[in-house]
């Protein structure tokens, strides 16, 4: 039997801030092709943990291989292979949308046909015609998301970090993006994703993590969870979870 | 460090803050606005205030009996008008009418130039001092003269008539209430000595002794000059770095703020390479509002004329040069700006944390406007107040081109002090996402065993080394040649070099180049040694000869003050102890932080460190030239011994020429200012086939290379 190489293996991360443990001894692994979703009340880590992931943060111990490339070892080539985005990834509110993903798909290096091309076919496809010439800090809240998740489409990448990328949106931006994270692990793409939306979760995700207090609890298909912890959906399973955890 | 990614950075940060307003504002706006409206309306205010003086008569309470002459004189005297007795209280009006109040003692005359224990002249307590401080003080008069009694009759019998001008220097009116007053009773003194030496018939100039008159020889330009660089320094300085001040606050607590930060952080980007993008960036804008300061307070210059009578115009070469010495300080500031923004959590906190700054910037800036304090060796050395002298004697046209070089050699080394502390702080991701570390925390430089150092590192060496062993070698000025000497090479070079490589864990071996020379390599040294210095100094001191005093003294250090000394202890002090402690510097731990660069680009920048730490724009030529060539033996024979022997061959061999008569004689060079051409090309030959056997003297290459 071929065994698949996962596209994010993530080892026993561990940080910690001052007095405070961030993330504990966390292990994931996301494949080519499927959503895993890492969820956790506020505070439970998942930023941390997404940060360390992308290789914004170091880890105090641990490892993050993507596709087999150590990020701690190769940080340029393993964060050429992510896209990152998240609530506090922002666009310059000077530069227009094309020009951001331009600057952008420079630095990773992209060449300039290939980059415009890119561009216009991201616009096209989250529908940015109409706002993509003006400056960031003129949109709204779904034009900016759809702006940032472009840019962390851009490249192409093989392992898609969301963190909470719905968040604050109404329910038709957010469906859009939903689906278009869809569409992207159709396209074989490997997507670790971050949600307060249990729905959103259920509807989505191959695989779920659950995390607290920076512990991942438990995890695996939906279905696995819901039959170990005996409940009958994911926000009871994540309640009961949590509480336990809490209560020991 | 890529250079098209820090290019990409730097695009862009440079599109983006010169779309913001403020950055716009502090950069263009704000020169373009502020030195017309300061200088004309500094000019406008000072013309109309001294017109509204001019034009004002003076009120002037005269208490005592005026003599009917001086009246008269009063009288026709412009602008002056007479109050005879007003705000006079009648009981100091009884006293000197009755003449039973005494006018305050004559003080002997005495020195004043050299006086610093002279104080003010305090307010008598009588009556008559306070009554006419009040009259005063209440704008009732601009002016109290007093007569004192006996006034009319001394005058009158010859003698001297006593008499006390009570003011307000505080206030402009009095002040020229004082002045018309003094005019008067000066010239009528005139008119009365001249007329008592002729009714007398004494010798014109008898009452006087002696004549003598002050005549200023500073030409127009020099006093033009002087007001200038009093004002300029502070102005120029303050309002280039105030360019970059909003757009370095914007590309670090901004970027935080806006959540721009984590998204570049996500990017396949080194943080040297945001660091530099960012800086370059800012830099760049403080360039521009640098360039927009000068052009507009020249032109403003040509057109205002601020004391009245004196051109003061400022010329292309003094904008030019101006602009050159403002390179450094802004680097400097700008590098600061962006490590100290990037600890702001948002826009408001960056203008807390870089405002001490701007303050520490404004107090030195103060104290080089104060007259008399000029720059010097002691004060090249000084941030931030070595620029502002240095301009102020550009203004001046005294600026010497070795004190230029001091000056910017400091300036560039507290530069790089500040940018390496930049790359630091953005290292640290976790400042840049906003989380807390402290100043301690940045500041940490751990140990990494068996590493290298980095370019950073180097740099950092290289620069406090240099400014710490440029103050001690003021300081131990006293001290004889071999002494200072002994304690500068081993106490401030080699020591610094082999403490980091032990604090910071670098592997010895690796990081010195610390490996046995072999035989090709030692012959190749040998050769480089005996022929780079003929070579460097038939050519390149063609190019720039240095004056003779400069001569003199490095012929004094090689002598060593002393001629008796014998020549195995020169060599020693002179060859032996400059190529162990320079070579462990320079081509040991300088050029291995360079390594990873590539050959030439790590060869030129420690070459170039090499010859700016000689310290003198006559010697940078010379010794960058040989600080490539001895990096060139160590890089090839991967041994720090070739230049070793390369650096005491040089020194072994100028210390020989300087000392000993009769080999100069023997070779012919007495009384020559250059070596002949014949000598350059025969050294010239020697060097190459130094150079061609170093080439191929590399036992272990591989671990050579970067």
């Amino acid at each position: 039997m071929i065994e698949i190489q996962p596209t994010l293996r993530a080892e026993s991360l561990t940080k910690q801030f001052g007095a405070v443990l961030a993330v504990d001894q966390a292990t994931l692994q996301v494949n080519p092709g499927e959503i895993v979703g890492l969820l956790g009340p506020n505070g439970a880590g998942k930023t941390t943990m997404l940060r360390m992931i992308a290789g914004i943060l170091t880890p105090d111990s641990g490892h993050v291989s993507v596709r087999g490339v150590n990020i701690a070892d190769h940080p340029l080539e393993a964060k050429r292979m992510i896209g990152f985005h998240s609530g506090d990834t922002q666009l310059y509110r000077r530069l227009n949308a094309r020009e951001a993903l331009q600057y952008f798909g420079r630095l990773y290096g992209m060449p300039e046909d290939r980059l415009n091309a890119r561009i216009n076919e991201l616009i096209d496809l989250l529908e940015m015609r109409a706002f993509c010439d003006r400056p960031c800090d003129t949109y709204s809240a779904g034009q900016k998301q759809r702006a940032n998740i472009a840019r962390a489409f851009l490249h192409d990448p093989d392992l898609l970090i969301l963190d909470e990328p719905t968040t604050a949106l109404d329910v038709i931006s957010g469906q859009f993006i939903v689906e278009t994270i869809r569409a992207e692990k159709a396209a074989g793409r490997a997507v670790l994703f971050s949600t307060h939306i249990m729905g959103e979760a259920e509807y989505l995700c191959d695989r779920i993590a659950l995390l607290h207090q920076g512990r991942i609890v438990d995890q695996g298909p939906l279905d696995d969870l819901l039959e170990r912890s005996g409940c009958r959906n994911l926000t009871d399973t994540f309640l009961k979870l949590a509480g336990r955890e809490v209560a020991a | 460090m890529r250079f098209r990614i820090l290019s990409i950075i730097f695009r862009k940060e440079l599109v983006e803050s010169l779309r913001d307003r403020r950055t716009l504002f502090m950069m263009v706006g704000l020169p373009i606005l502020l030195y017309p409206l300061l200088i004309f309306g500094m000019s406008r205010l000072q013309e109309s205030q001294q017109e509204a003086q001019q034009q004002r008569e003076s009120n002037v309470a005269v208490w005592g009996a005026m003599p009917d002459e001086l009246a008269a004189r009063f009288r026709d005297a412009p602008r002056l008008g007479i109050l005879p007795w007003a705000e006079v209280p009648a009981g100091v009006r009884q006293a000197l009418e009755a003449g039973t109040v005494e006018p305050p003692p004559v003080e002997p005359p005495r020195r004043e130039a050299d006086d610093r224990d002279a104080k003010p002249k305090p307010l008598p307590t009588e009556a008559w001092a306070r009554a006419a401080q009040q009259a005063i003080l209440d704008r009732k008069a601009d002016a109290v003269l007093i007569l004192w009694p006996g006034f009319s009759s001394s005058v009158a019998g010859g003698a001297a008539g006593r008499a006390t001008i009570l003011y307000d220097s505080v206030r402009p009116d009095s002040t020229t209430a004082r002045n018309r007053l003094s005019d008067e009773l000066r010239l009528w003194r005139i008119e009365l000595t001249e007329a008592r030496v002729r009714e007398r018939g004494l010798p014109q100039g008898f009452h006087q002794g002696l004549e003598y008159e002050s005549q200023n020889v500073a030409p127009q330009k020099r006093q033009a000059g002087m007001f200038l660089g009093m004002m300029l320094p502070y102005m120029v300085i303050l309002l280039s770095v105030m360019s970059g001040f909003y757009a370095s606050i914007d590309v670090t607590a901004g970027e935080k703020e806006r959540g721009t930060m984590q998204t570049l952080l996500c990017a396949p980007v080194e943080a040297l390479e945001i660091v530099g993008g960012k800086f370059l960036a800012v830099w760049t804008i403080t360039l521009l509002g640098t360039t927009v300061n000068l052009i507009s307070l020249s032109l403003v210059f040509s057109r205002v004329k601020l004391i009245p009578g004196m051109e003061m115009q400022i010329g292309a070469p003094t904008v030019l040069l101006a602009f050159v010495l403002l390179l450094p300080i802004s680097m400097m500031v700008t590098a600061l700006f962006l490590a100290v923004g990037a600890f702001a959590r948002d826009f408001k906190d960056g203008q807390n944390y870089l405002t001490p700054i701007m303050m520490g910037l404004i107090f030195p800036l103060v104290a080089t406007m104060q007259p008399g304090i000029e720059l010097n060796a002691h004060l090249a050395f000084v941030p931030v107040v070595n620029i502002a002298l240095l301009i102020k004697a550009v203004f001046l046209g005294e600026w010497m081109a070795d004190m230029v070089f001091l000056v910017m050699i400091s300036s560039i080394c507290y530069a790089a002090i500040a940018l390496v502390f930049a790359a630091q702080v953005f290292e640290r991701n976790n400042v840049l996402l906003g989380g807390k570390e402290t100043l301690g925390g940045v500041l940490d430089f751990s140990r990494t065993p068996g590493a290298r150092p980095t370019p950073g590192v180097s740099m950092l060496l290289f620069s406090v080394v240099l400014v710490i062993a440029f103050y001690a070698s003021l300081s131990l000025t006293k001290l004889s040649v071999p002494g200072m000497l002994l304690i500068v090479q081993y106490g401030f070079f080699l020591l610094p070099a082999l403490a980091l490589v032990y604090a910071k864990g670098y592997d010895w071996r690796e990081t010195l180049s610390l490996r046995r020379l072999p035989w090709r390599g030692l012959l190749g040294a040998l050769l480089i040694g005996l022929s780079a210095w003929a070579v460097a100094s038939g050519i390149l001191i063609r190019l720039l000869p240095p004056p003779e005093s400069l001569v003199k003294a490095l012929e004094k250090i090689l002598m060593m003050d002393d001629r008796t000394v014998p020549l195995w202890q020169v060599w020693l002090l002179m060859a032996v102890t400059p190529a162990l402690c320079e070579e462990t510097l320079f081509r040991g731990v300088i050029l291995s932080g360079f390594r990873r660069l590539g050959m030439w680009p790590a060869l030129l920048i420690s070459g170039l460190l090499f010859g700016l730490a000689h310290a003198s724009i006559y010697r940078l030529l010379p010794t960058f030239f040989l600080g490539v060539l001895f990096g060139y033996a160590v890089w090839m024979t991967g041994s720090l011994w070739a230049g070793v022997i390369c650096h005491a061959l040089n020194n072994g061999l100028m210390a020989l020429l300087a000392r000993s008569r009769e080999t100069v004689e023997q070779f012919g060079l007495a009384g020559q200012k250059y070596l002949p051409w014949e000598y350059v090309g025969i050294a010239a030959v020697v060097l190459a086939a130094g150079l061609w056997l170093v080439r191929g003297a590399a036992p272990q290459r591989s671990s050579t290379t970067a």
